[in-house]
């Protein structure tokens, strides 16, 4: 350890222990807490069959808002990603169009969706329009970074044949970078079909709203089912994301090579 | 010390002695200090098969970069095909489809197929549409698997480039550059990392497209012997100058610049150019 490590690791615990008494933080609080979570578990445990089909049809409705958000996001989220990326085009484009794209990430979606239920009117609508926000904000973010890393080769080796822009977008662009726009893509879903469980805490549809309303009246064992729903639903989009992810991606982003040739 | 071995040296004629490069007076730089390359004369003869060898750094790829028009020089002035270079400038821009070009890590779009990658090399002579869509004229198609064939790789068009050896890549690389139906062919160092086999491939791969279409192919070498093996001239670039222009006619090498030198000679400043 020198004496630099020495002090960085000096003033990250000195800011620790500024910023827990701002907020309050007191461990003594937390453990007494903890049998109150123990009276919650034991309430979850009792859980009301009965309401499955509810979960599994509000679990239905989430998934389609997520799938509608994460399609029409991703589908506006790509020609805006073109027109911010660094390398395709002059800063007087790219600029302009970084600075929306980061003033709608300035929102988190529960933001997005209590504008939109004032907008809207309470409902999935205005949950699907929040998602669409959220993601437009981030794949385009994500997907002109994605664009920016290009390798710079087949690049200028295509530019130097002099192709329109256009034809270099669709020939190199769009094919090198869409191993990480269907990653992208996964994991916005995943996100998404998360975030939506959560609107409903606004009145933006989704299981969420039954989530909450339970809560609120202290119906833990009807709120369980509907979160043990949301737990399944999420493992399974997490694995089929995972064998999508080795079929389409992984293999395109290392590069595999054959081997058994040397010609 | 390498000796140069004579045999087998394939045979080029020079068709036309009407210069498509002409470099008068050249440097240039990436920054405002140091030059890249520095006063550079270069002139190169339609149909010959031209080498320009030297250590890292000491600006083959830039002169390639100058050839092809993607970089434009601080001082000097450059004609090729009797054209200076400007990119917005449309009759150069129409110009640059028959420059093919292929950088030294080849420049394959990988998650692209094989036909794909060859296909590109036609792609200034398609419409928007059939671009966009991917309409591929037949006669571009059939000319494109013709092509493939020529390099070696028939039975392999619909594979990824990613799925590609290392001596494969460069054949859809020469094939994408051949589809461009190019006046001139210029390659970054293709070959500097293959076995000697491969490497001979490779470049007697070249060699034929050239004698076939009457090609200038520039060339960028690491290794000399090669270089003197293949082409009919080779300038040596040391540190952004050019210090040798040499080639090789019947068993002797000559330097260009200054008269007869023996074989020895020029191993001899070679290799002091690059031990360094």
């Amino acid at each position: 350890m020198t004496p630099k490590n020495n002090i960085i690791i000096g003033v990250i615990i000195a800011l620790l222990v500024v910023a827990s008494y701002n907020v309050e933080a007191n461990p003594i609080e937390f453990v007494e807490g903890l049998p109150n979570l123990g009276i919650v578990l034991e309430e979850m445990l009792l859980v009301e069959p009965k309401h499955i089909p509810t979960a599994l049809w509000a679990m239905v409705e989430t998934i389609q808002m997520a799938f509608i958000g994460t399609v029409v996001g991703v589908a506006l989220a790509l020609p805006l990603s073109l027109l911010a990326a660094r390398n395709l085009n002059s800063k007087y484009v790219y600029a302009p169009i970084r600075a929306l794209l980061a003033a709608i990430r300035t929102f988190p979606s529960i933001l997005w969706a209590i504008l939109f239920v004032i907008m809207v009117g309470l409902g999935p609508f205005a949950g699907v329009l929040a998602i669409i926000m959220y993601t437009l904000g981030f794949v385009a973010k994500l997907q002109y970074e994605a664009i920016e890393t290009i390798d710079a080769d087949p690049m200028d080796a295509v530019s130097s044949i002099g192709v329109s822009k256009w034809q270099l977008i669709r020939y190199v662009v769009i094919p090198e970078s869409a191993s990480h726009l269907l990653s992208q893509v996964l994991y916005m879903f995943d996100y998404n079909v998360r975030q939506t469980s959560i609107l409903g805490l606004v009145g933006a549809g989704g299981i969420g709203f039954y989530i909450i309303n339970y809560i609120k009246f202290f119906e833990y064992g009807k709120a369980a089912i509907f979160m043990i729903v949301v737990l399944i639903t999420v493992l399974a989009i997490d694995w089929v994301s995972v064998k999508i992810r080795d079929k389409y991606i992984v293999k395109s982003q290392h590069g595999m090579e054959v081997t058994t040739e040397s010609k | 010390m390498k000796q140069i071995q004579m045999t087998n040296t394939p045979s080029f004629s020079l068709i036309s002695t009407k210069k498509i490069i002409q470099m008068n007076d050249v440097s240039t730089s990436y920054d405002s200090k140091n030059f890249a390359l520095d006063h550079i004369n270069l002139s190169i003869d339609r149909g010959t098969n031209y080498a320009i060898v030297g250590q890292s750094g000491s600006g083959k790829s830039t002169l390639l970069k100058l050839m092809n028009g993607m970089m434009i020089p601080s001082n000097g002035t450059i004609k090729i095909d009797y054209m200076t270079p400007n990119m917005n400038e449309k009759k150069f821009k129409k110009m640059m489809h028959t420059i093919g070009y292929i950088p030294q890590n080849l420049g394959l779009v990988k998650n692209l197929t094989v036909l794909e990658n060859v296909i590109i090399g036609c792609l200034p002579r398609l419409s928007k549409i059939q671009s966009m869509f991917k309409k591929f004229p037949e006669n571009e198609v059939s000319e494109a698997k013709k092509i493939i064939k020529q390099v070696g790789l028939s039975g392999k068009e619909d594979r990824k480039a990613y799925m590609l050896s290392g001596g494969e890549k460069r054949r859809v690389a020469i094939a994408r550059a051949l589809m461009q139906k190019p006046k001139i062919l210029l390659a970054d160092e293709i070959v500097s990392e293959l076995d000697h086999v491969t490497a001979r491939e490779i470049m007697d791969l070249i060699a034929d497209a050239q004698k076939r279409i009457n090609l200038t192919a520039i060339m960028v070498h690491h290794d000399m012997q090669l270089a003197l093996e293949y082409a009919n001239r080779v300038a040596v670039i040391k540190e952004g100058n050019k210090v040798l222009e040499i080639g090789v006619e019947g068993d002797k090498i000559v330097d260009f610049q200054t008269g007869n030198m023996t074989t020895e000679e020029i191993m001899e400043m070679y290799s002091d150019d690059t031990k360094k």
